[in-house]
């Protein structure tokens, strides 16, 4: 029992480890869990949210405690359900939405109290330092790997890096699994939408078979990556996470779109992977834009997390390829 | 360009005195539908189904802005008595009306469920409502007591009457004007949206002086009747309504229909105080190619589009009803092409 | 001068009928914007359906005059705002936050506030997918809310003018509103983006911070009292900057003119509700809440109908009659229904409803006077439905239920929106002393025999 699970880039992830918890981002996907989910929820809920409840609520054993925050509506009531139905402890967050640090670093300040009073322990500006060090390590390594992948020719697959990325998202402090080097020339594409969870690991494997995902924006992958901590004190930390890229949810939301295109053009990419899930509506609401703004073919890809239509995927993302290629 | 508006959305604003995208196009295709739809003309006036059948077929095919249920001005006339001819495939006849065999005080306000063909045009009114109420303005033409008192009687004995027996013209007209009040009731209630047409007070059949005393006050009191229910009302007479230009604000009338008029001379005098709709000549229709539809179209159109209250793109009269389809579209698309408010 | 006939639900052609009772006079004392010559609104339901509201054919309406001038004032909504913009009103448009803006805009002279977001209701009243085939043209996805209507409506500018300025909330808000509203700005629109913050409960695990308790009894720390009073001198700052004036002292006289209007409403409701015999139907009682958001653009003329209605409500209840069977079964609706027809079916159906929670407990609650302006409006905004917990959100229903006022409760959702998707099982649990019905909206037109076999089953369950 010491995981503390959150489900939001905008939580540092320095100051729930500093409490000695071990921080876990809820970033669970799969058909399986959420069917178990529809326990709790409509059908018309994210499977993504319906399937973190389920995994909690199975595994409610391990957390110690759950951060919530308010990116998306269903995300937050989330854990509405889960302060129901389970005994965790749940503290919400407000993310603003609007450009708000003042309301931010009030949060995190009540959010780092809150876990000092559960955990018995204060957070003094050591320890923080101590944290902010080794996740800006974690984050640096990673970064070297992401430019490897980034790379002209690509030497890392994202079906990879996700794995590794996995790994930060359970609060993995070192790479447990070896990167193989796997140039290649396929066609350079970026990757956009809904988090792509642990166990969608398949859908990249199934996407770089004719692909190379050189660079994304997305939850499950590279998002914390962009996170650069100058000033090691809390303060750092807030600035450091409300300054990150932002969020497809921030409004107005032009950065986010300035940030996507700049990333696309870098990475001299061809074409977009948006991928979402079912009644994740955030995301749904963007692809027209992300078709007129980006200028670049795009690939819709929606998901409910089951194989169903697999085949069918493929013959679409073979299409699109052939298309990408066409147009080089 | 692309139209932004449904005909529904078009209309709605023109009325509350806003510029909807582009001007609203509705030229007169009543009959014409039951050509455009291959169907014979009795078939069209007798079924209701079939007529509201034809008029969305024909906005199907002409992309314009109003469904027009109307045959022909008989048809209250009809309900409270005078006998009609059905040819197969022309418009019914008047043969015997009511008041040769009858004293006005006989006759009983008809029944607009039951009586004559209304029971047809308040089934076409619902069919088409039901089908694209939500869309495109469903206008239910409805004889305006002159009009009908003329087809209660000989229309030559009652034009001497109105010298001699003012007394009892104005009892016909009030009567019919009654009808008119009761079909309206009903139509309301079907969902079309009342539109008087009043082509026997035109100045081509009586004298501006006749028009004044007895068409006038009865369209008045119709028009104000239907702005009880604060509906915009539109008010046509065809022919030459020239002498009675002036006049015609005096009915109270939302949007005046004109027919050979001066376009020019109706929007100087009419166009601070209602919508002005009209006017192309529906002969040319007939009878023109669509290039000089296209050029006489857009001299109409561009002279006419920035009438103060606001304008709709018409044809004077009733579309023809053997009008070449090409020349009915020349119509519509040069006004498509012209006739735009947002840019 | 007419009188009120014995009181009951009459169609359309019942009230055309009727109307002709109504005399001329009659008609033209009322008016919007007291103008004469294009304020006149009182008008039979059949007008509004000749001009495109489809669903009147098929609704029922109360028969009273009261109910006429409430129906035709608010079917003149769309007219009345292009009105307004005519004689040179300002057009405010408020979005998201339901029931606090408004407050603020009608502090400043000509200006009129509204809710695009209200256009939710028009594909069902004019049973039309007009605005949501456009919705979905304009790149919405087809399993949103309703609301998507909305941004088509903007598309067009045929249902209301070009606001000339706009705010929308977002923040503790539905996901599918913020997004429609964003598509608002990419459409050229400028937006004044106002943060909503989440109404944390005060919990046992909690450390200790300063709390407060708004009106319907929900604590929540008092510091996010401070970030709205923050918004909303910004609403005041662009409203000023607008008009070129402002005056605290009218900000107040708006807080006592909208509080007038919201105890008169929870008057009506209490009277309604309360009553052996309901006087008034669910679906006009939909429409006053609901006019507690912003007076429907006229908020005078709103007040004025308000007080006629509830003169209406008060002779019925004093006479034990009204417009439902005395053993109508008593019920309690969550979440309010797109579908206006649905509440005439409940109705038909043996039903009466006698608690509501149509997500605007926010524009329920009186605001506070006598104190700083913009805390008042902050500590009148934290009631607000969406921004907490299920429970608090319900917790008024649950009351009801334990007092045995209500007998069952009536949930409606729609597809694809975020808080229905989340909360409707958990409002399920929270209310396990009594049948829920859990009902989606379906499109405009959707109503089948299968769902009014599920009302009936669940009325006669309740029996």
């Amino acid at each position: 029992m010491n995981l503390i699970g959150y489900a939001c880039s905008y939580i540092p992830v320095e100051i729930l480890s500093a409490t000695g918890l071990h921080p876990y981002r809820l970033l669970h996907g799969a058909f399986d869990l959420s069917k178990e989910g529809e326990r709790f929820v409509r059908v018309d809920a994210c499977p993504m949210v319906k399937s973190n409840l389920a995994h909690v609520i199975k595994n409610q054993a391990k957390f110690a405690a759950l951060i919530g925050s308010t990116g998306c509506d269903m995300s937050r009531r989330m854990f509405d359900i889960l302060a129901e139905h389970t005994k965790i402890p749940v503290y919400v967050v407000n993310i603003p939405r609007t450009d708000n640090p003042a309301i931010y670093n009030d949060e995190i300040d009540w959010l780092a109290k809150q876990l000092e009073h559960f955990t018995h322990k204060e957070l003094i500006a050591e320890m923080i330092t101590d944290e902010i060090s080794k996740w800006e390590a974690r984050r640096a390594r990673l970064r070297s790997i992401d430019i490897k992948r980034a790379a002209h020719p690509s030497l890392i697959s994202t079906t990879d890096f996700h794995k590794l990325m996995s790994g930060y998202h359970k609060g993995a402090l070192s790479d447990e699994i070896t990167q193989h080097q796997d140039p290649t020339d396929k066609p350079r594409v970026y990757l956009l939408g809904s988090a792509i969870t642990y166990e969608a690991n398949h859908i990249l494997q199934l996407i770089e078979e004719k692909l190379r995902i050189v660079g994304d924006f997305n939850c499950g992958l590279s998002r914390p990556l962009g996170i650069r901590i100058k000033e090691q004190s809390i303060d750092g930390v807030k600035k450091a996470y409300y300054d990150q890229a932002p969020c497809v949810y921030k409004r107005p939301h032009q950065r986010y779109y300035e940030f996507i295109k700049a990333e696309t053009v870098r990475l001299g990419c061809t074409g977009i992977i948006a991928w979402t899930l079912d009644y994740c509506d955030v995301h749904e609401f963007e692809l027209q834009k992300i078709e007129n703004v980006l200028n670049l073919p795009v690939l819709r890809i929606r998901s409910d997390f089951s194989f169903q239509g697999l085949s069918q995927l493929k013959t679409r993302i073979e299409a699109f390829t052939e298309m990408l290629c066409t147009r080089i | 360009m692309n139209d932004m508006l449904t005909s529904r959305e078009r209309f709605g604003l023109l009325v509350i005195d806003e510029q909807p995208d582009r001007c609203n196009i509705m030229p007169l295709i009543t009959s014409h539908a039951a050509t455009v739809k291959g169907m014979k003309l009795r078939d069209y006036y007798t079924n209701g189904e079939n007529m509201a059948r034809a008029q969305i077929a024909t906005v199907e095919k002409y992309e314009h802005d109003a469904i027009s249920i109307f045959s022909e001005v008989g048809i209250i006339a009809e309900a409270m008595g005078s006998e009609f001819e059905y040819p197969e495939n022309d418009l019914p006849i008047l043969r015997t009306p009511v008041l040769e065999k009858k004293d006005i005080e006989e006759i009983k306000l008809p029944s607009p469920r039951a009586d004559g063909r209304l029971p047809v045009y308040l089934e076409a009114i619902e069919y088409a409502y039901a089908a694209l109420g939500d869309r495109i303005p469903i206008l239910a033409y409805i004889p305006a007591p002159f009009t009908t008192a003329m087809m209660l009687s000989d229309p030559n004995k009652f034009l001497i009457q109105t010298i001699r027996e003012p007394s009892r013209v104005e009892s016909i007209v009030d009567r019919s004007l009654a009808a008119a009040i009761e079909l309206c009731y009903h139509v309301i209630d079907a969902g079309g949206l009342p539109i008087i047409v009043d082509p026997l007070a035109s100045s081509s059949v009586v004298s501006p002086k006749t028009y004044r005393q007895y068409a006038l006050p009865s369209e008045r009191k119709l028009v104000d009747f239907l702005h009880r229910y604060d509906l915009d009302i539109i008010l046509h007479i065809c022919g030459d309504t020239s002498p009675i230009l002036d006049l015609l604000p005096q009915t109270r009338a939302d949007l005046i229909s004109i027919d050979q008029v001066n376009m020019q001379q109706a929007i100087d005098k009419l166009s601070s105080r209602v919508r002005i709709i009209g006017n192309y000549d529906t002969s040319r229709l007939a009878f023109s190619t669509p290039e000089d539809i296209e050029a006489e179209v857009r001299y109409m159109v561009e002279g006419a589009l920035h009438a103060k209250k606001g304008y709709i793109a018409a044809t004077g009269c009733e579309v023809p009803i053997k009008a070449p389809e090409k020349n009915v579209v020349a119509f519509i698309d040069t006004v498509k092409e012209v006739g735009w408010y947002w840019v | 001068m007419y009188q009120d006939l014995t009181p009951e639900k009459i169609s359309l052609r019942e009230w055309s009928r009727q109307f002709r009772m109504v005399g001329d006079s009659e008609i033209r004392q009322f008016k919007y914007y007291n103008n004469d010559e294009w304020g006149i609104y009182l008008s039979p339901p059949a007008t509004f359906m000749v001009y495109g509201s489809r669903q009147l054919k098929k609704l029922k309406f109360d028969n009273s005059l009261a109910a006429l001038r409430l129906w035709g004032f608010t079917f003149n909504e769309s007219e009345r705002l292009f009105r307004a913009r005519q004689s040179g009103k300002r057009i405010i448009a408020a979005m998201g936050d339901l029931g606090t803006v408004p407050v603020i805009a009608l502090a400043f002279p000509d200006c009129i506030p509204f809710y695009p977001d209200c256009t939710w209701w028009t594909p069902f009243f004019n049973e039309s997918t007009v605005l949501l085939d456009k919705a979905s043209e304009l790149g919405t996805p087809e399993a949103s809310c309703f609301v998507r209507s909305t941004l088509a409506a903007f598309h067009k500018m045929a249902y209301f003018p070009k606001p000339d300025i706009l705010f929308a909330s977002t923040g503790a808000s539905c996901d599918d509103y913020s997004c429609i509203m964003q598509m608002v700005e990419d459409m050229g629109y400028e937006l004044n983006w106002l943060e909503i913050p989440f109404r944390r409960q005060r919990r046992s695990l909690h450390v200790p911070e300063e709390h407060t308790v708004a009106e319907s009894g929900f604590e929540y720390p008092k510091r996010f009292e401070t970030y709205l009073v923050d918004e909303y001198k910004r609403v005041w700052q662009k409203m000023e900057a607008l008009t070129g004036t402002g005056d605290l002292e009218d900000l107040n006289a708006s807080i006592e003119k909208n509080n007038r209007i919201r105890r008169l409403v929870n008057e009506i409701k209490d009277l309604t509700q309360t009553a052996a015999v309901a006087p008034f139907p669910a679906l006009e009682m939909m429409i006053i809440e609901f006019g507690n958001l912003y007076g429907y653009a006229d908020i005078d003329e709103w007040l004025d109908i308000l007080k006629m209605i509830k003169q209406t409500i008060a002779d019925r209840v004093e006479k034990g009659i009204g417009v439902l069977a005395s053993d109508a079964v008593p019920l309690a609706w969550v979440t309010p229904t797109a579908d206006p027809l649905l509440l005439n079916i409940v109705e038909d159906l043996g039903g009466r409803i006698v608690a509501t929670e149509y997500v605007i407990n926010q524009a329920l609650t009186t605001i506070e006077e006598g104190i700083e302006p913009f805390h008042a409006l902050a500590r009148s905004f934290m009631n607000a439905s969406l921004i907490g917990s299920t429970e608090e959100r319900v917790r008024q229903i649950a009351r009801g239920v334990d007092s045995g006022k209500i007998a069952g409760v009536i949930i409606t959702n729609m597809l694809g929106c975020s808080h229905c998707a989340m909360e409707t099982r958990l409002i399920e649990e929270k209310l396990k002393n009594v049948p829920v019905l859990a009902i989606d909206i379906p499109a405009p037109l959707g109503i089948t025999a299968q769902l009014r076999t599920r009302i009936t089953a669940f009325i006669e369950m309740l029996r």
